[in-house]
């Protein structure tokens, strides 16, 4: 087997799943399993995968070929199980129902809408039953070119009739469904890599183990993605990084980025790959072993550089070690070591942010430069569950902190300061529109954020037109920009008391009286849900005690402790009143 | 090291048990944990450790370990 990591993660899954027969464990995530071909080896390394990532999943392994059967039998185990999430994997082969030669415009429709409408079936049963997140592999198509090169010439062709139902399959896939694209990575490592016709007639399974870490990877990062655990951000060094040579010994003018130079060129294309990224909203930092003056020359001065000073969030030149450096990075930013991604060509500095900073995704930068783009790509770092339109305005709103840091350095009364933002807030109820940002944000802080409750959009659909709940937003925006929807809260009317069932806030905008603002919003809506109690739960987490006496400093009673959550309560009847300097736009 | 010492290596890791001892008419019946799922690992860690490839036919054809340690033997003449 020429693929050494996925025989050495094979072994490795399999020595974890034989220590696990000996220990009985609960865990809090629950994970189906359902495939045509055969899925043991997958719900092998997905086990361990998930354990390596601190996450001990109890994993449902569906029946060989038995999508259908274990989704329509009502009586199945699966339901019993109640999956948090289902991950289905199909194969071409399931498909009975190809077109024929010389079929109409017509038959091939109704063919491809018999697969697409018996998955859309199969989602709809599983969204009844639980709550569950599907996250389903799109159809892996074969290398079999019967018309040759004809095969993608020919709606009926059987390529062609692939292609169809993987669009289809998004097109059609709801809230609750993730498609996760294998037929995409297939390509990357070649289709007569991916499939093994041996092992397919031999042991059914659908690909190759080989290949193995690249199939289960994905659906790793999407799990990791509804926990909440994403990374945000890419540091990089600069010398021999971001331009060949080492500016400090070159000069600003020796560094290698000329266009007609291949070294230059693939710098180059390096950096515009890094650009295109920071449009999507990754969070660019740099951390380099210089002078910051000396850093920073080539962004001001030559003009062959491809990335500006602006499009770097956090710029940190010095001469400390980068353990220390990346930490301030992620303070600075307020955001988690763990949403680090670390990318320099020294393999000495990346050995000591894997030994130092175990939680930082380190890229293994190869040696040559014109390969960089490609293995960051196929690392893949950010997957995220959807692209928002504050994703791909973060990064400015970094760099117009910076402004803002300016700005306050001439003040001295911090009230005054923020009069001087203008800052502008209007809080709502949750309407569809903003359900997938609302869902976003409680699902990706960790700290500010009261109990750390993650859920599916599928839940908050529910609670948007449950009676008995409040989702509540705030948008806010200040002199310099627009943040979007920054605070998410749900309460949960039980008889008098309103519960705080979630209350969340984006980092981005501490210290600005937006909490004050939201709780004046949730006392009044309390009151009109007829509650004479608030009440309020902390659920300590390693992330979150920021708001540990956050309660308490708004004047709620303590009431109880238990298992170290602490629990307290407001009179809705007590004076409340905040200046927190944020005109509201309108309120509801 | 001779291949049936190296394949008795291989079935040791694979199997996570030093004990093992194996012989020419060995079979999946005598060993507790060997199933389908294990036999393919155990095939997968055998071409990864002598550097061949088996057909399907001769993944089918090899009843013991006798047989496997032939075919080995014949591959990396």
């Amino acid at each position: 087997m020429k693929n050494n990591n996925s025989l050495l993660l094979l072994n490795e899954a399999r020595k974890y799943a034989k220590q696990l027969k000996n220990v009985t464990t609960t865990s809090e995530t629950k994970i189906a399993v359902l495939g045509t071909a055969s899925i043991q080896h997958f719900v092998m390394v997905l086990r361990y995968l998930l354990h390596v990532e601190g996450i001990d999943a109890d994993i449902y392994e569906g029946e060989y070929d038995g999508i259908a059967m274990e989704v329509l039998n009502s009586d199945s185990a699966l339901y019993q199980f109640k999956p948090e999430y289902v991950i289905i994997l199909p194969h071409y082969l399931e498909i009975r129902d190809f077109p024929q030669l010389m079929d109409s415009k017509e038959q091939i429709e109704e063919k491809k809408y018999n697969t697409v409408k018996f998955y859309e079936m199969v989602w709809s049963k599983l969204a009844n039953a639980n709550r569950s997140q599907i996250i389903q592999a799109n159809i892996v198509i074969p290398p079999e070119h019967i018309l040759g090169n004809l095969e993608g010439q020919y709606s009926f062709s059987k390529t062609q009739f692939l292609r169809k139902i993987n669009e289809t399959l998004v097109e059609k896939s709801p809230e609750n469904v993730s498609i996760v694209d294998l037929d995409l990575i297939s390509n990357y490592i070649g289709k007569y890599q991916w499939f093994d016709y041996s092992g397919y007639f031999l042991h059914k399974t659908g690909f190759n183990m080989t290949c193995i870490d690249a199939v289960v990877k994905p659906f790793v990062q999407q799990i990791l993605a509804f926990k909440g655990k994403t990374r945000k951000c890419l540091v990089l060094d600069l010398d021999n990084t971001l331009w060949g040579g080492v500016v400090g010994d070159d000069g600003v003018e020796g560094i290698q980025l000329d266009p007609n130079n291949a070294i230059g060129e693939a710098y180059r294309y390096f950096q515009k790959y890094l650009l295109e990224l920071k449009k999507r909203g990754v969070i660019l930092a740099v951390c380099s072993k210089n002078d910051e003056t000396t850093a920073k020359e080539p962004f001001e001065k030559n003009s062959n550089m491809i990335l500006s000073f602006d499009d770097i969030s956090c710029f940190i030149a010095n001469w400390d070690d980068k353990a220390t450096n990346l930490k301030r990075i992620a303070e600075q930013l307020n955001i988690g070591i763990d949403s680090l991604v670390f990318f320099d060509d020294n393999p000495a500095e990346r050995d000591i942010i894997e030994k130092y900073l175990p939680e930082v995704f380190v890229i293994n930068v190869p040696q040559d430069p014109a390969l960089y783009v490609q293995q960051l790509d196929k690392e893949s770092p950010f997957e995220w569950l959807q692209l928002t339109k504050e994703d791909t305005l973060r990064s400015v709103s970094y760099v117009q902190n910076r402004k803002r840091d300016e700005l306050s350095k001439n003040f001295v009364d911090y009230d005054e300061y923020l009069k001087a933002l203008q800052m502008k807030g209007n809080i709502t109820l949750l309407t569809a529109n903003k359900a997938e940002r609302f869902t976003q944000l409680l699902n990706k802080s960790n700290q500010f954020n009261l109990r750390t409750q993650r859920y599916t959009i599928a839940e908050i659909n529910n609670k948007m037109s449950d009676g008995n709940f409040r989702c509540l937003c705030i948008d806010l925006s200040d002199k310099y920009s627009s943040y979007g929807l920054i605070s998410s809260v749900i309460l949960e009317k039980k008889n008098k008391d309103c519960f705080i069932e979630s209350w969340v806030m984006s980092c981005r905008v501490l210290k600005r009286n937006v909490e004050y603002l939201m709780f004046m919003k949730i006392i009044e809506t309390a009151k009109e849900m007829g509650c004479t109690t608030v009440r309020g739960e902390y659920i300590p987490t390693k992330k979150n005690s920021m708001v540990s006496s956050l309660f308490e400093s708004l004047g709620f009673a303590f009431v109880k402790e238990k298992d170290e959550c602490k629990e307290y309560s407001f009179d809705v009847e007590t004076n409340v009143e905040y200046s927190t300097f944020i005109e509201i736009e309108k309120g509801e | 090291m001779n291949v049936k010492e190296k394949l008795q290596n291989v079935f040791r890791d694979v199997f996570d048990d030093e004990s093992i001892v194996i012989s020419e008419g060995m079979t999946a019946a005598d060993i507790e944990d060997w199933d389908s799922l294990m036999h393919m690992n155990l095939i997968l860690n055998i071409e990864q450790e002598f550097g061949i490839e088996f057909t399907t036919n001769e993944i089918m054809k090899a009843n013991n370990v006798g047989e496997f340690i032939e075919m080995i033997e014949g591959k990396i003449a």
